[in-house]
């Protein structure tokens, strides 16, 4: 009788328990669909709330190396050059610029520009900037080899500079529109120190940093002086540090952020379902591949290397595993990279194809081949599996080993022991293909560990040599097409960021790069 | 008694210094931080080595850890890689928020498991009793991670009740708190019932009952008084490792606490708040045992000369 009893107990207790699991379901698709007039963030009036991962850490520019602090201080600090959010590099802090030879270039600066303090920008700011980027406090920090071209500047008059370069650095104007080359103000730091300046950074953006709780929030508010008039158009803007993303979604869904970053493939229904908030999708710098060892046989040998690239159906890696949020790639780079070449297509899916290359190179069926890839990304995990299918069915054997990702990219790349192939992820915020392709393909290079090709060498040596961007172009055109008949990698695909906002939100342009604007934007 | 709490120090001390050694190499077998460093550029080879060399990471592993155990010794943890400010500032600067949550973990487990465990207890092996049972198991076999998402979809998205994140007022203390109490709620239930039955069973409770004093007054007065003293040493013994629980509730509601302060770190690979971070944990963990041992020998003596039962 009592064990009956208590049966029936567990029964009902477990019913209860769906019961509930179920009505909180329903609810919150009732909840959803609730709102679909009502948008709760309505009442915040002209200011907005963005939730991001991470808080930036160091302010100061020269310390930085976080795409966290390029999301929020992208607001606070501008450089002599402006990248739209479209990619088009425009006159910032400088009014003009004009190379006199492949060494020098003459800025003029704008005039009437103040920081957020009130100092005045000049030419002094200017020098003041690069001096302490390239000198001993800037040596210390990450950002200084970014910007080592650079010999010294030179003030002419109160607001023009003459920039000295070492060597001829073709994507030099992209860098001196962010990080490391923001300018920051020369008085402020020098009365208050680095330590201070470090919590409480002084730009000249469109919006002034008022408070500051670390790991919590940045407050910034509208910079009243801002030298492009009539912006910006909020008054106010929140970012709110969330690192749980099903946390942060939960903030989106109940109005009490407007904005949020890093929304995960897996929240995408979610956020598409929810009525009053819009997901947006955006091509990101960074490319996935996976690269040969061309010191293990048989991938010394470019039809092995081409026929893996036949094998493995990259589309279908696109459109099942990764839902659709990704886009092909043809060479190490994404279709923002200056130096891409839209005229290569990605190998196509020809698995006959590769089984005749295979024998043509004098491949043995059940040749296994070691991948190495980083354990904490499950969704490469899962790409690693289809790969291993894949190069099952054209008589290859795959052996996937996970190891922690920056073992993997610190140590067993350049020591040559990341296995046959490996996964190669890269991004970078400068979107120019001569950083990459000249770390990846030049002799000696630590993410280099045996590639080695003559040609490729020379026309990495040429582009690099020449500011005439049409001539690199033509160059970087060669290059992709030298690259892709040698295969030193199967490129998979381009990432792609997803943003979502609130629909009160007018003109949000999430960044392709991390680096968010809000001058633009208004709300209803 | 002076003898036995010098040899415990003693003790305590080895034991740190163990944590020490593990925190320091088990970190450094997970890669290289300067690379990580780098999110935003596509550094050259001379790079990453003039970083490492700023940062120290160049010197012989052995040389780096004596240099991490004499800082140790002066309370200096170095300073972080990524904001460049000392540890024990920022440690400093979190504590408070993951003292207030792991108190808020504490009154919510108390609140949810002494009325559960003296009720099971009272109504022993009737329905009351089994729901209780039940509950505390279910309590135990929460991953709090799980329980945290659910408590903000259930009270933050569709009741809209409560915040779903941050440091701001009471009502956000609420549901990290729930998060964090109700593991330590299902173990605690448990614990009331089980010393609650072992003093009712006793024989100053048939007295007390013969003696005509009401049912539920004898159940306060005399036996939850007398079952109080073992669940309370275990609620001291679990603060710390409520401390160490608070990591994960932390990350899920954005809470300022040192355990976001570690992940964070750890994500980013920076060593010294790493360090300065588990360090610190560990040792309020060390300390608290030694506490409560120290004020067993002094309750119970036969601890004191190390001969007794532990």
């Amino acid at each position: 009788m009592k064990k009956g009893l208590q049966t029936k107990l567990v029964a009902i207790f477990s019913i209860v328990v769906l019961i509930l699991a179920g009505c909180s379901d329903d609810r919150s698709e009732g909840e959803t669909n609730n709102s679909s007039g009502e948008n709760p963030a309505e009442s915040r009036g002209n200011e907005i709330v963005v939730g991001i991962t991470s808080d930036p850490q160091s302010w100061d520019p020269i310390d930085t190396f976080l795409l966290d602090w390029s999301s929020v201080a992208t607001s606070v600090f501008e450089g002599l050059v402006e990248r739209t959010l479209d990619l088009e590099l425009k006159p910032g802090l400088a009014e003009k610029w004009e190379y006199t030879d492949d060494k020098t270039i003459v800025f003029n600066l704008r005039q009437g520009v103040v920081f957020h303090d009130g100092e005045p920008f000049n030419a002094d700011a200017v020098k003041y900037t690069f001096d302490r980027l390239l000198g001993d406090e800037g040596k210390k920090g990450p950002q200084y080899s970014n910007y080592s071209s650079i010999d010294s500047v030179e003030v002419n008059d109160e607001y023009t500079v003459t920039m000295h370069l070492n060597s001829t650095d073709p994507v030099l104007l992209t860098k001196l529109s962010g990080y490391g080359a923001v300018i920051v103000p020369p008085k402020y730091i020098e009365e208050k120190g680095d330590d201070f300046f470090n919590s409480n950074p002084v730009g000249t953006g469109p919006f002034k940093m008022t408070d500051y709780k670390r790991d919590q929030e940045v407050i910034l508010e509208k910079n009243e002086n801002y030298w492009k008039t009539g912006l910006p158009k909020l008054d106010k803007v929140t970012f709110k540090v969330i690192p749980e993303a099903s946390t942060r979604l939960a903030e989106l869904q109940t109005g009490k952020i407007d904005v949020m970053k890093r929304v995960e493939v897996a929240q995408a229904e979610t956020v598409k379902d929810t009525d009053f908030v819009e997901l947006i999708e955006v091509g990101a710098p960074t490319v996935y591949a996976l690269r040969f060892d061309t010191a293990k046989e048989p991938l010394g040998d470019v039809k092995v290397r081409q026929a893996i690239n036949y094998a493995i159906n990259k589309e279908e890696i696109i459109s099942s595993i990764l839902n659709g949020y990704a886009k092909p790639i043809s060479t190490f780079q994404s279709e923002l990279s200056f130096g891409n070449n839209p005229n290569l297509k990605p190998y196509p899916y020809d698995p006959e194809k590769a089984k005749e290359l295979l024998k043509e190179a004098g491949v043995e069926e059940g040749t296994a081949l070691d991948l190495f890839i980083p354990g904490t990304d499950g969704n490469f995990k899962e790409i690693a599996q289809a790969v291993s299918f894949y190069l099952e069915e054209v008589g290859l054997k795959v052996n996937i080993n996970s190891v922690d990702t920056t073992t993997l990219t610190a140590d067993l790349i350049p020591q040559g022991d990341a296995g046959h192939m490996y996964r190669n992820g890269w991004g970078g915020w400068t979107l120019d293909f001569d950083n990459t392709a000249y770390l990846m393909y030049y002799e000696g290079e630590l993410w280099n560990p045996s590639f080695k090709d003559e040609k490729v060498e020379e026309l990495l040596r040429a582009q690099r040599a020449s500011v005439d961007q049409k001539e690199r172009e033509e160059i970087f055109m060669e290059l992709t097409e030298l690259l892709y008949e040698l295969a030193p990698e199967v490129n998979l695909y381009q990432a792609v960021d997803l943003y979502a906002a609130n629909k009160r939100l007018k003109n949000f342009q999430p960044p392709n790069e991390d680096r968010m604007r809000f001058e633009e934007v208004t709300v209803e | 008694m002076l003898t036995y709490v010098i040899r415990r120090l003693l003790h305590t001390i080895l034991v740190v210094f163990a944590i020490t050694f593990i925190v320091f190499f088990a970190i450094r077998l997970t890669g290289d931080p300067v690379s990580v460093m780098f999110g935003a550029g596509e550094p050259t080879k001379e790079a990453i080595e003039e970083i490492t060399r700023n940062l120290g990471l160049d010197k012989p592993l052995y040389i780096q850890y004596g240099l991490f155990l004499k800082g140790i010794l002066t309370l200096d943890f170095g300073e972080s890689f990524r904001s460049g400010l000392p540890v024990v500032d920022l440690i400093v600067e979190k504590i408070g928020a993951t003292l207030v949550l792991a108190l808020g973990g504490i009154v919510v487990a108390i609140l949810i498991a002494f009325p559960v465990g003296i009720l099971s207890a009272v109504k022993r092996g009737t329905s009351v009793d089994f729901f209780g049972r039940i509950f505390s198991l279910v309590g135990i076999s929460f991953p709090n991670f799980w329980l945290g998402i659910m408590l903000i979809l259930v009270f933050a998205v569709n009741l809209q009740w409560l915040p779903s994140s941050g440091f701001d007022g009471f009502s956000s203390l609420i549901l990290p708190s729930i998060t964090l109490g109700m593991i330590l709620s299902g173990i605690l239930a448990r614990l009331v019932r089980s010393s609650m039955l072992e003093v009712m069973n006793q024989q100053y409770m048939s007295t007390a009952k013969s003696k005509g004093i009401s049912t539920w007054s004898v159940i306060i007065k005399h036996a939850f008084r007398n079952a109080l003293l073992p669940t309370v040493t275990f609620l001291g013994l679990q603060f710390g490792s409520l401390l160490g629980g608070a990591v994960i509730v932390e990350q899920v509601f954005a809470w300022p606490g040192v355990g976001r302060l570690i992940i964070d770190a750890i994500n980013q690979r920076d060593y010294p708040v790493i360090q300065g971070g588990v360090i610190f944990l560990a040792v309020v963990m060390v300390v608290i045992n030694l506490l409560v041992d120290i004020s067993y020998s002094i309750i119970d003596p036969r601890i004191k000369t190390g001969k007794g039962s532990h």
